[in-house]
């Protein structure tokens, strides 16, 4: 388990009814590594601790979830800095447990981005209001300041949900018997570039590579389809717009020759994937059935390194690729699907 | 409630618009960036006592709603404030809070036929950037056919056709008509034991 844990950095480290669930025991063997990684962390912690980190599933803290950093919003659970070296991997240990290999570096990238802004003193739209980075009483950013909990008990039968997140990252994960969900999550970077031990890291290069990709990959009707004659200039269906399903826009991918429906879908991965494997597998399968309608849109510049928009929007998909405010150094993205955020298609109510 | 993005030097405002038979919802959310939140949080608290009174954000939202122009087929739809939540001062003056107006435009109930809306929003333009976006009808007879914004997002018109009957209602009668024949030809053939 703790193989996976990539080391931290800086000395720490469309309305649809679609199927209600995966195939029985498609994804046990994924239940049961992250029930047993939750339950490591908790037997890590005291009996305050544990109050603390746990919360009734159908908490209000569900739907508690933001990007922005502490000191404006106020997270509830495990803060890290106030963990002990042994919890913290632990809790990582958990978080890597629900992710993939690359879905636990890409959250590692995106936390590592963000001691990068606290050593930068905070960002030109990092939203800061005077004082340092890590002042007190201020807003706060760096590795301390992610938050884990848990919500109902780690079972591989009743339903129970991980909500780890920071500044710039929700990740939202549900579990309910073999199915792991992780719809709605955040991921989104500032920087979106820096260099760490040498190496130059972008959390979230991808998704902005491979979505000028596809977008150079269409022909000009396609294009002429797909770009939106308006600016877009933040996330349409970011926190706080749980359930809300708006009229998709764009160009369909059923109008896509079978290489663009495969760069649509390398697209898609890059959220999608974030999850563990056999979860990822078993989402990636419901939205190439629904590749029909599905539909992909574009605001902005067509040569990447310029600034641009884009969205995915299918029956049990939404994705939203948002620089901030024309600042290419800061990325905001959200992943939604609107039948099953919070595994509402899979929980009885 | 859940905090969206933060930003510093504009003021956004998101709205999103829901098509009834009967009336358009409008849902907005007001975000001010840091740099200008301060000038945003003084054009709401009048009397400069640091607070948003009840009084003060009601007069904020109907000015904001002045500024938003709903027409349904050539005919102004007079909006109503049905909601207003504003955030707690630090909050916005941190670029975080989000002030919610909801709103709704009562119309005459629309034939059938096709429809078009038009939203306009005008508050603020010098500071502001915008979003608009409609939600799918909930009601299975209305379907948006088309939309058009310009390229600030300050205008969108919608295209929408409703439709006499839901495609499942039409199902439906169509069932039981096909029932009812059935059972007419069964009584037809049905020996008569008398």
């Amino acid at each position: 388990m703790l193989a996976l844990v990539v080391p931290l950095a800086f000395g720490l480290a469309q309305r649809a009814s679609p199927s209600r669930s995966a195939p029985p025991g498609a994804n046990a063997s994924a239940t049961a590594k992250v029930v047993a990684a939750a339950n490591a962390f908790l037997a890590t912690l005291s009996d305050a601790e544990r109050t603390k980190a746990t919360f009734d599933f159908t908490s209000s803290q569900r739907t508690g979830w933001s990007n922005l950093p502490t000191g404006i919003f106020q997270r509830n659970g495990l803060r890290f800095g106030d963990l002990t070296t042994q919890q913290r991997e632990a809790a990582l240990a958990l978080v890597a447990a629900a992710l993939s290999r690359s879905g636990y570096q890409k959250v590692t990238d995106i936390m590592n981005a963000d001691e990068v802004l606290k050593n930068r003193g905070g960002g030109r739209t990092g939203g800061r209001q005077g004082g340092g980075g890590s002042g007190r009483g201020g807003i706060q950013f760096g590795l301390d300041e992610y938050y884990l909990a848990l919500l109902g008990a780690p079972s591989a039968t009743a339903p129970w949900m991980i909500q780890f997140g920071g500044h710039h990252l929700a990740i939202n994960v549900t579990v309910v018997g073999p199915n792991n969900v992780m719809t709605p999550s955040l991921p989104a970077t500032q920087p979106a570039r820096y260099v760490l031990n040498g190496q130059t890291i972008r959390p979230l290069g991808n998704e902005n590579d491979k979505g000028f990709a596809l977008i150079n990959a269409l022909d000009a009707a396609q294009q002429k389809q797909a770009i939106l004659d308006y600016k877009v200039s933040d996330l349409v269906l970011g926190p706080g717009a749980d359930g809300k399903v708006i009229q998709p826009e764009g160009i369909l991918a059923s109008a896509l020759n079978a290489s663009q429906q495969t760069l649509l879908l390398d697209v898609v991965h890059e959220w999608v994937g974030i999850l563990n494997d056999d979860a990822a597998a078993a989402k990636m399968a419901e939205i190439k059935a629904n590749l029909p309608r599905t539909y992909f849109a574009w605001s902005g510049s067509t040569t990447n390194g310029g600034l641009a928009y884009y969205r995915i929007q299918g029956p049990t998909l939404v994705i939203e690729y948002a620089p901030q405010q024309g600042d290419l150094e800061h990325i905001h993205t959200i992943y939604r699907d609107p039948t099953n955020d919070y595994g509402a298609r899979l929980v009885k109510p | 409630m859940p905090a969206g993005a933060h930003r510093l030097d504009e003021y956004l405002q998101a709205t999103r618009l829901a098509i009834d038979v009967d009336r358009v919802s409008l849902e907005i959310d007001l975000t001010a960036g840091v740099s200008v939140a301060r000038r945003v949080f003084g054009w709401i608290d009048t009397n400069r006592d640091g607070q948003i009174s009840s009084t003060e954000g009601h007069a904020y939202a109907q000015q904001m709603l002045g500024a938003v122009v709903v027409s349904v087929d050539g005919r102004t739809a007079p909006l109503s404030l049905i909601d207003s939540r504003f955030p707690e001062a630090r909050d916005m003056t941190a670029g975080a809070g989000t002030i919610r107006l909801r709103a709704t435009a009562n119309l005459p109930a629309a034939a059938s036929g096709r429809h078009q809306l038009s939203y306009f929003n005008g508050h603020q333009s010098e500071t502001s950037v915008y979003l608009v976006n409609a939600l799918i009808p909930e009601d299975p007879r209305i379907q948006i056919a088309a939309q058009q914004r310009d390229a600030a997002q300050h205008r969108l018109t919608i295209d929408y056709d409703v439709a006499t009957h839901s495609p499942w209602a039409r199902t439906s009668w169509l069932l039981v008509g096909l029932a009812a024949v059935g059972l007419l030809a069964v009584s037809r053939r049905a020996p008569l034991n008398r």
